[in-house]
């Protein structure tokens, strides 16, 4: 690893951060200058599905048990539904967030798996999502595959893709943001 | 246990306990879920020979299959020797479902086909015939839902709906290619599973409150106004509709201006084949719209915003809720992907009206645990004794808002528990 490589890393992970105790601090409308114009923000849903081929692990990937045909995304916003998605919380009847959940998220793993020649950044990092509301306490985590576009010191998310690891959610609902 | 400690004879109040009852949620159990027809999916996920989905009826473990034949058949989804849940997967294609635990192993109709040692260790004494898995006495479909029924002497699937078939067909038999069905998304709601159910059954009053982070604040002053066109509709006690009942001579597209706005590709879509829905179900049926609605006992509808959904229960308080998105099998692949985005966006877990409706129902079981609060009568009152019949559409009429269904809802409770029937 080069030292630009590790400079870049450590820009991500610091943003990815930054990222995180804004919403646990639920300052959206800070969090909300962080998306791209052009976002899109997914959780697809999970099932458990046979393996292709036992005696090949190269079938035994993750993706086939998320989005499959017929599937419905738990959630599948474009910049328009993420907008509108934070927005709701502002009208003081969102309920399920009145008073708010308390949340602590932990992130890591992180990994740059690629830059794109306009240097856009394919990174993964895991999600550890802790909620606490009313008598519900609900500990959820996730692989999120993100592309953050650059943008002077820091970044935009462009793209978010949520691997959740629940087949039937362990959450009454989704009103908090991964 | 008695019947009346419960539920009102008018319907018009119910005790909270009826919430948080392990007593009462185990003789459902039976009694309800033991009888009833149940929804368990829809034929659009067992496209081919082998294809399968494993649900719940009740808290039975049930395996839906469609043999090499093409005949659907539902079985519990368990192995008769130890009780091993056959299936483990969500869905998918197989012939054959051996159990993990001894290997024995059943076909895509139920039948036991194999038992490892059954000529030396078994002495080829097992009657293989006697040991398939448990049926499901009772199967049917209705225009591309699949329900069952474990009680073999339970009326029709027709009888059963009675006259919600007739509305029900305003959704499923608008085309002659029918429906299908995405999903479904899965989640837990610490609910017991009528609360939610009654909801979908009668509830517009909570709309412009509950949903108020949806709609303009303004709406109908919490609809204490009612609304111009909309109806509660009861065909029979249990099942109920709220549907917007529009003149027949009012054209698709002023029809449209009240729903929901979507983009110009799909309302064309919906204009254009609204023609072949009055050719198919006449003219006033084309001039109606479904809002919400619920099946008894725990099928729950919002076909305004295409969604339909299943409340397993899961313990008094407790439910796995279903949830899918319902569209036209031969409309465009856009349009069904629109509408389907539109139902995650509004009903799936992390849905605009779905996310509060979720706490609401958590709250209302939580307070039902109280050992005082348990026998305090929630009030049902609304519109109680204003019940109408119309000569256009079958059933019993309340304004929109009005509380006819979650009366209804109680009263069936009532019957099918308690064996009580009133009008």
């Amino acid at each position: 690893m080069t030292n630009d490589d590790l400079r870049r890393l450590v820009s991500v992970q610091q943003w990815l951060y930054a990222e995180a105790r804004l919403l646990d601090e639920r300052r959206y409308d800070l969090w909300r200058d962080l998306l791209a114009d052009d976002v899109r923000y997914r959780l697809p849903a999970r099932a458990y599905v046979a393996q292709a081929d036992c005696k090949d692990f190269s079938t035994w990937g993750v993706d086939r048990e998320i989005g499959g045909a017929g599937s419905l995304a738990l959630i599948d916003d474009d910049a328009e539904g993420l907008k509108a998605r934070i927005g709701r919380l502002q009208t003081g009847m969102a309920w399920a967030e009145t008073p708010p959940s308390m949340t602590r998220r932990q992130v890591s793993n992180v990994q740059i798996l690629d830059v794109s020649d306009d240097g856009t950044l394919s990174v993964v990092s895991n999600l550890f999502l802790a909620k606490s509301r009313a008598d519900e306490r609900v500990l959820l985590t996730a692989e999120r595959r993100d592309r953050l576009a650059p943008v002077g010191d820091g970044y935009r998310l462009k793209d978010r893709y949520v691997v959740i690891d629940d087949v039937v959610l362990a959450s009454s609902n989704l009103s908090t943001i991964f | 246990m008695r019947p009346m400690e419960y539920v009102a004879d008018d319907g018009g109040w119910v005790m909270p306990e009826i919430f948080s009852d392990q007593a009462l949620y185990d003789l459902e159990q039976k009694r309800i879920f033991g009888r009833a027809w149940l929804m368990l999916g829809h034929i659009s996920q067992l496209p081919k020979p082998g294809s399968f989905l494993r649900t719940y009826m009740g808290e039975e473990s049930v395996l839906v299959t469609r043999d090499r034949e093409g005949t659907l058949h539902a079985h519990i989804n368990a192995c008769r020797h130890r009780g091993f849940e056959v299936c483990q997967e969500d869905h998918g294609v197989a012939h054959r479902f051996q159990c993990r635990y001894h290997g024995w192993m059943y076909g895509s109709d139920g039948r036991l086909v194999g038992v490892p040692g059954e000529d030396t260790i078994y002495y080829n004494e097992i009657d293989k015939r006697k040991w398939g898995l448990a049926k499901v006495a009772r199967l049917e479909t209705y225009k591309g839902l699949i329900f069952g029924a474990f009680d073999p002497d339970t009326p029709s699937l027709l009888d059963y709906l009675g006259d919600m078939a007739w509305y029900l067909d305003i959704i499923l038999d608008r085309r002659e290619g029918g429906t299908e069905v995405l999903g479904p998304q899965r989640w837990r709601i610490a609910s017991n599973w009528k609360v939610i159910a009654e909801n979908h059954g009668g509830d517009e009053y909570h709309i412009g409150f509950a949903h108020g982070s949806v709609f303009p604040p303004d709406l109908g002053s919490n609809r204490a106004t009612p609304i111009p066109y909309a109806r509660e509709v009861r065909p029979a006690i249990g099942h109920g509709f709220g549907v917007n009942i529009f003149p027949d001579e009012m054209s698709i597209e002023e029809q449209l201006s009240h729903s929901f706005v979507a983009p110009p590709f799909v309302s064309d879509y919906l204009i254009r084949s609204n023609e072949e829905m009055a050719n198919r179900l006449g003219r006033q049926r084309a001039r109606m719209e479904l809002i919400h609605g619920a099946v008894w006992p725990n099928f729950g509808l919002v076909p305004i915003l295409n969604a339909l959904r299943v409340m397993h229960p899961k313990g008094v308080g407790e439910v796995e809720m279903w949830a899918y998105s319902l569209v036209d099998r031969d409309a465009p692949p856009d349009v069904k992907a629109w509408l389907a985005g539109r139902t995650a966006a509004t009903f799936g877990p992390g849905g605009s009206f779905e996310q509060d409706d979720a706490a609401n129902w958590a709250s209302v079981t939580r307070s039902s645990r109280g050992a005082q609060w348990r026998s305090q009568p929630l009030n049902l009152q609304m519109g109680l004794g204003h019940e109408e019949r119309s000569d256009r559409v079958p059933g019993e009429l309340g304004l929109t808002a009005s509380e006819i269904n979650q009366r209804g809802f109680y009263l069936r409770w009532r019957r099918d528990m308690f064996g009580e029937a009133r009008s």
